[in-house]
């Protein structure tokens, strides 16, 4: 390590473990989040949701509201369609989701008419004062009966124009498959085994829970949609709302500011296409506030069903896997069917195995619609996977760990889906927890009530591809700097690292560096914040754009006459800082522009490129930019009586290929753990006939600080990524790949039971030893 | 005050009563905040017991010194209710003429014997707490009667308890079943929450049983009080048992105590 200069400490520069930036104004509540904002005067509004699953909308009254004083207006979907016609259907995959509900409702909870008045409570009351006349359709309530039933919740499908590869979808009637992926490679079927291990697996329904509300403002300045947005996505939503409204781009603007978590839940089409809707129509400003039950309605984590088998032959390798997935996307397909093909081509697991047979399917039903969620889809079939591999190491009498070691892919091999390994280091991960958790030391699984065991389980995750970013930087002449990029920070601690990789070129403190949240006026487009992208991505278009900027100084240096031997630092030779640091830099920009404050600005583009699947195997040489690889290993005790789960040790571990910022991947590893251990014991949205049972915080369940487990142990893997920004990759969703099933696993040891359903509820678990 | 404006509603520590209005179940027209009125957070303990004002909170029971001397078993049960912040928000007033069926403090109040000191302008009345739970979400208070202090007897010398809360998902959730175990001479004294609509008591005779003899009365006694309400927390089924699981483990536990004094 060379020695650390004076002036700019290692802390801040990559492989620093700088806390974030905005660590106490969160904590502090000193951070203003959308929902803060004086918005001055404006319309509340408030939404009369359907009480109906499925059913065709006759008539909508809205008189009694509309006579309510305060009330500024009343609108219904069938307005709305009247007004934008087809542009009112939006979605990211498909165009299949209405503003306002105009000709049937698909969900209990759906909007279908919005309420404008003087202030919240008002709205709300009108919204209730709304009468909706319906003619009830036949319910869709589960995957079997979308699969099997004549019901269907859509009457043809509608994939999105701008993606080629969903042509073929468009105008397809009588059915509730909006896409199905197929992976083939070898003959599955025709291998003789050995032994074959088969599952029925569910992972129910789960909601995000971030802790800001959902919140949108929009209103309209100088003949332009302006819009202030709890949102992951501007660009893309800018994108939505130019189309909806039909206006070029530059008459749309989107700004967010630090969201309180989203876990996806704050992404593509949540509140922002009723607000520009509305704002547009009545040319004022509207302010959509997302209650907690409300929020609970806007999207969810994919359900999803999966049967799968996974042979051994008689020498013990893997020969072949199959798997047919359904993921249960709701009533409308968000990002279902690429969550449906990108989780699809991982469901054999990250294993060396001969053949390979899937079949994913994205499901409508007469739920709320499932979208994006931390792990887009895959740990749902992680659930099936690390389940099946396990249970095929107990049959053929191997350790499950050492078992998985021997069949992991290694760097340089061809993936199932025809995809090359690179800096997914599965090995090291799995090792890493094991040592954590001391497998070696058999637990003492105990003969009483009490009974322990101990378990592991692998993740894979493709990261999302292709994407695109891109950054500006604005170098002030006192040698700070203003970064443009439309990253938006959600607690993840995006803004800090990328200042990190801006100090670390540039040789500058961190701590100099701004980061300009998104405002799509200002900031360049960015695909998503989203499925652990935005370190890779906007981390690579970063440091291009600091490099571009390096070298721009050092070119304006080489014009300048040589300067006395002022700043000549013999211990600078160690670091390669390009000769640069403050002063220096101060110095060049001043001289070029012969005034103080002066600015100097480059920007950068970087975008990640993939090829197809093929039409027949499903298969892709590229098939991602990069991959996620994480491993958790898990020591607990089941209580026999209650069927309680106690987490004695969890160990979590991620490549990230190289940390730019250690503290914050393990708060990332910890956090994703922590969000796993409530989807293995207990997270779930409950469904009665297409209504949310659960759908309050007084009943829906998330894990206390009294879940944690005793110990809790994030453990880094570098195997750095030839492409990334000093070799890193992401890792926000890495953590939670594997933690159900490593619990699963785990339970499986200390009571010889496998569970196939989540969450493993205690009921659950008592349920099934007094079966046995 | 209660009898002169319309529709009125006693506010408490408003941890209840702010969750109704959220949900937009409450149809209150006037709130009558109690935390104006001097004298009602004030603990008072003697020979017989304690006195405590309705506006203790929760928190107050849990700490203050006389109470976790005098009676040990509430203070403990006060601990078990949700957390810090609303320990130090709910009062105990509040927590009892709520009357809802799974909460914690209740099973306590029920094996102590307490009492109830309800007032109203007819004046002051006393109810014990064993008859204060009527039906669902429903005491023995009149509308128009506030609850102005609760008595809780001295635990005797000699005597054992112990208090079990079981959570059947998050840890820190709501109670999917908590009992409250008081054995006092030769009588054990079981309280049960969340175990029916409303909190539930019964008792035994225990004198000359051993421990497992004491548990297996208890189970026999606490069998025909299960009703529990089926919800996500879990079936009829899991609740029963759960219920003998709990209850096993206090009369066990309590016996215990009482074996090593
Ligand atoms: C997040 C959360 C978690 C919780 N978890 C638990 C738990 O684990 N265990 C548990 O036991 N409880 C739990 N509770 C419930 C809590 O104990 C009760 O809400 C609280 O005790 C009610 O007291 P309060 O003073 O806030 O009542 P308020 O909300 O003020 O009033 C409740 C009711 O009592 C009436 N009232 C209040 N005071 C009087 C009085 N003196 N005389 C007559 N009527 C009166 C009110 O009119 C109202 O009908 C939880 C509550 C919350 C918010």
């Amino acid at each position: 390590m060379p020695e650390t200069p004076e002036k700019t400490s290692r802390q801040d520069w990559v492989g620093g473990r700088r806390a974030r930036y905005d660590a106490l104004g969160r904590v502090r509540g000193v951070v203003g989040h959308v929902g803060d904002q004086p918005v001055g005067t404006c319309a509340h509004v408030a939404v009369h949701r359907s009480t109906q699953p499925h059913a065709a909308i006759r008539a909508v009254h809205t008189e009694e509201a509309l006579a309510i004083d305060g009330v500024y207006a009343v609108v219904t979907g069938a307005d709305l369609h009247k007004r934008f016609g087809e542009a009112l259907l939006t979605g990211p995959a498909f165009a299949d989701q209405p503003a306002l509900a105009y000709d049937k409702v698909r969900f209990v909870g759906e909007p279908v008419a919005a309420v404008l008045a003087a202030d919240l409570a008002t709205a709300r009351e009108a919204a209730d004062a709304v009468y909706v006349e319906y003619d009830e359709l036949d319910p869709v309530y589960d995957l079997d009966t979308a699969l099997n039933g004549e019901s269907y919740v859509h009457d043809e499908l509608r994939p999105s124009a701008v993606f080629g590869d969903l042509r073929h979808l468009d105008g397809v009637r009588d059915t509730n498959i909006n896409y199905e992926y197929r992976l083939r490679h070898g003959n599955p079927n025709k291998v003789s085994g050995a032994r074959t291990v088969r599952g029925e697996f569910w992972a129910p329904p789960t909601h995000h829970v971030p802790i800001e509300l959902p919140c949108t403002v929009a209103w309209v300045e100088g003949g332009r949609l302006e819009m202030l947005t709890t949102t992951q996505t501007p660009s893309y939503v800018r994108q939505t709302i130019a189309d909806l409204l039909d206006l070029p781009l530059s008459r749309v603007r989107v700004t967010t500011r630090p969201l309180g978590g989203s876990f996806g839940a704050k992404m593509y089409d949540r509140l922002e296409p009723l607000a520009a809707a509305l704002a547009w129509q009545f040319q004022r400003k509207v302010r959509l506030a997302a209650s907690r039950e409300e929020a609970f309605l806007l999207t969810t984590r994919h359900g999803a069903a999966i049967t799968s088998t996974l042979t051994a032959d008689a020498g013990g390798q893997l020969s072949a896997a199959t798997a047919d997935v359904a993921y249960d996307t709701g009533a409308y397909a968000d990002v279902g069917p690429r969550i449906t093909a990108k989780s699809g081509m991982v469901a054999p697991g990250p294993y060396r195995i001969g053949s390979v047979d899937v079949r994913s399917r994205c499901v409508y039903t007469n739920k709320p619609s499932a979208g994006p969620f931390r792990g887009f889809g895959v740990p749902q079939v992680t659930w099936s996977h690390e389940s099946l591999i396990d249970e095929l190491a107990h049959e053929l009498g191997e350790d499950p760990y050492a078992f998985r070691r021997e069949h992991l892919l290694r760097e340089g091999d061809l993936a199932p889906m025809g995809t090359r390994m690179h800096s997914a280091d599965f090995v090291g991960c799995l090792d890493a927890v094991a040592e954590s958790i001391s497998w070696d030391t058999q637990p003492d699984r105990g003969t009483g009530r009490i009974r322990r065991g101990r378990g592991v389980a692998v993740g894979v995750k493709a990261v999302l591809t292709p994407t695109i970013a891109n950054a500006v930087l604005q170098l002030n002449q006192d040698a700070s700097a203003t970064l443009m990029i439309s990253t938006v920070d959600m607690g993840q601690g995006s803004d800090t690292i990328m200042a990190q990789i801006v100090a670390d070129v540039l040789r500058v403190d961190s701590r100099r560096v701004h980061v300009v949240r998104a405002d799509t006026d200002v900031t360049p487009y960015d695909t998503i914040t989203a499925g652990s992208r935005s370190t890779y991505h906007t981390g690579n278009a970063v440091r291009a754009v600091a490099e571009s900027m390096r070298v721009r100084l050092l070119a304006l240096a080489a014009e300048q006459p040589e300067q006395p031997e002022q700043h000549g630092q013999p211990e600078r030779s160690g670091v390669d800082t390009g000769e640069l640091d403050e002063e220096r830099i101060a110095e060049i920009v001043h001289a070029h522009f012969g005034a103080r404050g002066a600015t100097l600005t480059t920007e950068a583009n970087f975008t990640s490129s993939w090829s197809p699947y093929d039409k027949e195997t499903g298969r892709s040489e590229k098939v991602t930019e990069h991959w996620f690889a994480g491993a958790v290993g898990v020591r607990l005790a089941v209580d026999t009586a209650t069927g309680r789960v106690h987490l004695e040790h969890l160990a979590v571990a991620g490549d990230v290929g190289r940390a730019i910022n250690p503290a914050l991947v393990e708060q990332q590893l910890t956090g994703a753990a922590i969000m796993g251990i409530g989807h293995a014991l207990f997270d779930q949205l409950v469904l009665d006939q297409g209504q949310l049972v659960n759908g309050t915080l007084l009943d829906y369940q998330l894990p206390s600080i009294r879940d944690l487990p005793d110990e809790l142990t994030p453990i880094i893997v570098e195997s750095p990524h030839d492409d990334g920004p000093f070799g890193a990759k992401g890792v926000g969703e890495t953590g939670i790949l594997a933690v159900a099933p490593a619990i699963g696993n785990a339970i499986r040891d200390a009571i010889g039971l496998r569970f196939t359903r989540l969450p493993m509820t205690p009921e659950a678990i008592v349920t099934a030893l007094e079966s046995r | 005050m209660m009898s002169t404006v319309d529709n009125p509603m006693v506010y408490g520590g408003g941890t209840a009563i702010q969750i109704l209005i959220k949900q937009g179940i409450l149809f209150a027209d006037n709130f009558v905040d109690l935390a104006g009125i001097p004298g009602l957070t004030e603990i008072t303990a003697d020979a017989a017991g304690l006195r405590a004002g309705p506006m203790v909170t929760a928190r107050g029971m849990e700490t203050d010194d006389r109470v976790r001397r005098v009676a040990p078993l509430a203070s403990t049960a006060y601990r078990h209710v949700a957390n810090p912040r609303v320990r130090n928000t709910a009062s105990i007033g509040g927590n009892l003429a709520h009357g809802d069926y799974r909460l914690d403090p209740p099973p306590a109040l029920l094996a102590l014997d307490a009492t109830v000191e309800a007032t109203s302008v007819r004046g002051t009345r006393s109810l014990p707490v064993r008859q204060f739970f009527v039906d669902f979400q429903q005491t023995a208070l009149a509308p128009d009667e506030l609850v102005t202090a609760v008595r809780i007897p001295a635990q005797p010398t000699g005597s054992a308890y112990r208090f079990v809360k079981y959570s059947s998902l998050s840890a820190n959730d709501w109670p999917c079943a908590s009992v409250a175990v008081l054995i006092a001479g030769r009588e054990v004294h079981i309280g049960l929450g969340a175990l029916a609509p409303v909190p539930r008591y019964a008792s035994f005779d225990a004198t000359g049983m051993t421990d497992q003899a004491a548990v297996d009365a208890a189970l026999e006694v606490i069998a025909p009080l299960l009703d529990p309400i089926p919800d996500v927390r879990g079936s009829v089924r899991y609740k029963r048992r759960l219920a003998q699981v709990i209850v096993e483990d206090a009369v066990r536990g309590a016996w215990k105590d009482l074996d090593n004094a």
